[in-house]
């Protein structure tokens, strides 16, 4: 494929935590540390302008979620956005569900350019007129007025999770959705507030034998029966809910066997599935653990089809890196368009692509230093061996606290938004 | 012999994590204290597979034990290698003994009770007790080792000839919940857990039960030494919470059962606070927090003065744990 080219959004106040395009790639969500939630608007393409693609735009910024505090558990609930999921739209308005690790919320994202002008009751600043003074009536009518983006909170679904929240995933009907935090999953119905239905719980009668937790979560892209979920111990299972009401039993159950060779003492770490997301198609799931990515067929449980090596080079480094706590960095993956390609993030502000085709993988960097607006990336390469030829990075040269957890790829285009701690970037594909 | 350290090294690091999680901004993350206790049960799998005295014989001396006799160092050791603290995988060097025969009458005098913490240690998890971690904190409690048991050391061989070396992995091995079956200490000693309950439902709160009535000869001496299940706390009531050492002195004083404490229940206190245990890792607070699931059972321990059976307790004796955590 064709090198991108760049259009960088720099420097947010907080860490980018979440970042999702919408069902159409109009728009582009991000929330970050601090329970904002900015959404970017791609620019309608000019004629005068041919050759500037598309580019995004702020388009609007709410805070979503603010700290809290949980006076029964003396606990702190932190504001930050965990995820951020779009519901497809229907009318003018946008909807996007973000949730912190407690509360889910359903903000609408509508636009105003008119506004009504001669009320009788009220004059131009709002302020109440002595009815004694009215001797005349008049219609108010719409005048335009300058854009304005209102995010409104239009739900609030709290308190039905005890631990936190991870993900949330709609539903193919865009009637229910649900929120799966370390060990339960709720279904939500957009319209009830007050309750949600358990369908997984894994909760141990005695904690002492909690062995896994869920990591995460998501709804088949077309059967809305069908659901997901992933756990620490490296394993997805496929739950129906028709089959019962709270789908304990998973209807199918994907584990590779242990590689005993690769035993050690972080062995379960690593394992640990960050991310799972359906294909497009709804035939394959793509798991994210420290180390690989790996692309499941739901007809084959036994092992995956596919295992790509994102940076391997870091299996000999484990135990520093727990040291410094990187080994529990939580990378998400994600599919294109057409399923072909899957790109997840590194360290170093690295980030690769696997073409599934080809077989072909590149890293890329996303930094200011390297880039500018309109330039092409390079393809970089991290050493591994003794001889580090000229471009090349040597493994003890990354920097482990640049690392790229979150990124998104356009619905049916290839722009990809990377989230490098608190800088966004886009890349675009270049057109010839 | 890269291997136990490491091992070691990684107990070290993990405890320090799971100590900060409670602090964390947003409440324990279960997703992380899980892996961590998981990394926690390797390395003290590996820890204890090695069976080394090797390098510290404070520490190895807590595991294994000659036959007859008070404890000596491994004859392979010097003092000036005592002295010479451990390599750098331990991070902050475990305090040495402060001197040679001081030393040898502390470690004496810790036998008994290691030798009880020791299976009582492998109660408090289900398999997730950090054995490696023991070293660690006993060390700190070195320098807190103080006269009273030193005084006694001379009685405090204990059972003679009772010790036979008993690594620790054997023990776990002896019921799935790692509760140490009856009759199978030494004659004699006070049993560390009652035979009849088994408490290996690994609690937080439980810090006092691992730690054998019989810390010292001196302070054994209301209960006897034939302390076994008599000296049980009854197994109806919940025996994590009740300390049984507390049951058979209830005239020592705070400071000294303190003081005892951090010589050898330190130990399994530590692991039972912090590895053993996702309850312990749920709790509300630090150091506090079982109360929401066994808050019904702590009411007639809770009511006893000087019983250390639920988390306040706890919380006081924290201090002394946190630096040796801090330490590591």
């Amino acid at each position: 494929m064709n090198y991108p080219d760049e259009n960088t959004y720099g420097n947010k106040a907080d860490i980018i935590s979440t970042v999702e395009f919408n069902h159409t790639g109009e728009l582009l969500a991000t929330g970050d540390k601090g329970g904002r939630v900015v959404i970017f608007q791609r620019e309608q393409e000019s004629k005068n302008q041919i050759h500037r693609r598309g580019e995004y735009n702020v388009y609007s910024t709410f805070q979503s979620h603010e700290p809290e505090f949980d006076y029964l558990k003396s606990l702190e609930i932190e504001e930050k956005i965990n995820k951020i999921r779009w519901l497809p739209q229907q009318n003018a308005a946008y909807f996007l569900l973000s949730t912190n690790d407690k509360t889910v919320k359903l903000w609408k994202v509508s636009e105003r350019d008119k506004r009504p002008e001669g009320y009788n009751l009220k004059d131009e600043e709002g302020r109440l007129r002595d009815p004694a003074t009215i001797t005349t009536l008049r219609v108010p009518v719409l005048r335009p007025m300058d854009l304005m983006v209102e995010a409104t909170p239009r739900r609030v679904f709290a308190n039905a999770h005890t631990y936190h929240i991870n993900s949330i995933s709609v539903n193919s009907d865009y009637e229910t959705y649900m929120s799966a935090d370390d060990l339960r999953i709720n279904l939500w119905n957009f319209e009830i507030t007050n309750q949600s239905f358990n369908i997984v719980d894994i909760k141990p009668a005695n904690m002492e034998e909690l062995t896994e937790v869920i990591t995460a979560a998501e709804f088949h892209p077309h059967h809305c029966n069908t659901f997901v979920y992933s756990s620490s111990k490296g394993t997805i299972r496929l739950c129906d809910m028709r089959a019962s009401a709270l789908c304990d039993r998973h209807t199918k159950f994907f584990e590779e066997p242990e590689d005993p060779s690769n035993r050690s003492f972080f062995s379960e770490i690593i394992s640990s599935i960050s991310d799972v997301k359906f294909s497009h198609s709804g035939r394959y799931i793509m798991t994210r653990d420290y180390l690989t990515v790996k692309v499941w067929d739901l007809n084959m449980e036994n092992r995956p089809i596919e295992t790509y090596q994102v940076h391997d080079y870091l299996r000999s480094k484990l135990c520093s890196l727990y040291e410094n706590d990187c080994i529990f960095d939580k990378f998400e993956c994600v599919w294109n368009g057409s399923d072909s390609v899957i790109m997840t993030g590194s360290y170093n502000n690295f980030f690769r692509m696997f073409d599934r085709n080809t077989k072909r993988d590149v890293t890329l960097e996303a930094s200011r230093e390297n880039s500018k607006p309109r330039a092409i990336l390079k393809p970089r390469k991290v050493c591994v061996g003794g001889k580090r030829r000229k471009d090349e990075i040597s493994v003890d040269s990354l920097d482990f606290s640049k690392k790229i957890l979150h990124t998104a790829w356009h619905p049916s285009e290839n722009i990809i938004a990377v989230a490098a701690t608190n800088n966004l970037y886009i890349f675009q594909d270049k057109v010839n | 012999m890269e291997f136990k350290l490491e091992a070691h090294r990684i107990v070290s690091i993990s405890l320090g994590k799971i100590y900060n999680s409670r602090v964390q901004r947003g409440g324990i993350k279960l997703h992380k204290n899980l892996l961590v206790s998981l990394v926690l049960r390797s390395a003290r799998q590996v820890y204890l597979s090695d069976p080394c005295p090797g390098l510290y014989p404070w520490a190895g001396g807590f595991f294994f034990f000659p036959t007859g006799g008070p404890w000596r160092p491994p004859p392979q050791q010097q003092p000036g290698e005592l002295a010479a603290g451990p390599p750098a995988g331990w991070g902050e060097p475990p305090r040495p003994p402060p001197t040679e025969p001081q030393s040898e009458l502390s470690a004496v005098s810790e036998a008994p009770r290691v030798g009880d913490a020791v299976p009582a240690a492998t109660v408090t998890g289900v398999g997730d007790v950090p054995q490696g971690g023991e070293a660690d904190a006993a060390e700190a409690a070195w320098s807190r080792v103080e006269g009273p048991c030193q005084a006694a050391a001379g009685e405090a061989e204990g059972p003679a000839g009772g010790w036979a070396v008993f690594p620790l992995g054997s023990r776990a091995a002896r019921r799935p919940c790692g509760c140490p079956l009856g009759g199978k200490d030494p004659p004699g000693t006070p049993a560390a857990t009652p035979r009849s309950a088994c408490c290996c439902a690994p609690r937080p709160a439980e810090d006092e039960p691992p730690a054998p009535p019989a810390v010292c000869p001196r302070k054994r001496g209301a209960a006897g030494v034939g302390g076994g299940p008599a000296s049980c706390p009854a197994p109806s009531s919940t025996p994590l919470k009740k300390p049984r050492r507390n049951l058979e002195q209830p005239s020592s004083g705070g400071e000294d059962d303190d003081a005892e404490e951090m010589e050898t229940g330190n130990v399994a206190n530590l692991i039972s606070i912090f590895g053993s245990s996702f309850s312990g890792l749920l709790r509300k607070s630090p150091g506090g927090g079982r109360e929401e699931e066994e808050g019904g059972e702590s009411g007639p321990e809770a009511a006893e003065p000087g019983q250390i059976c639920c988390d306040k307790p706890v919380l006081r004796d924290m201090n002394p744990w946190s630096t040796a955590i801090v330490a590591f």
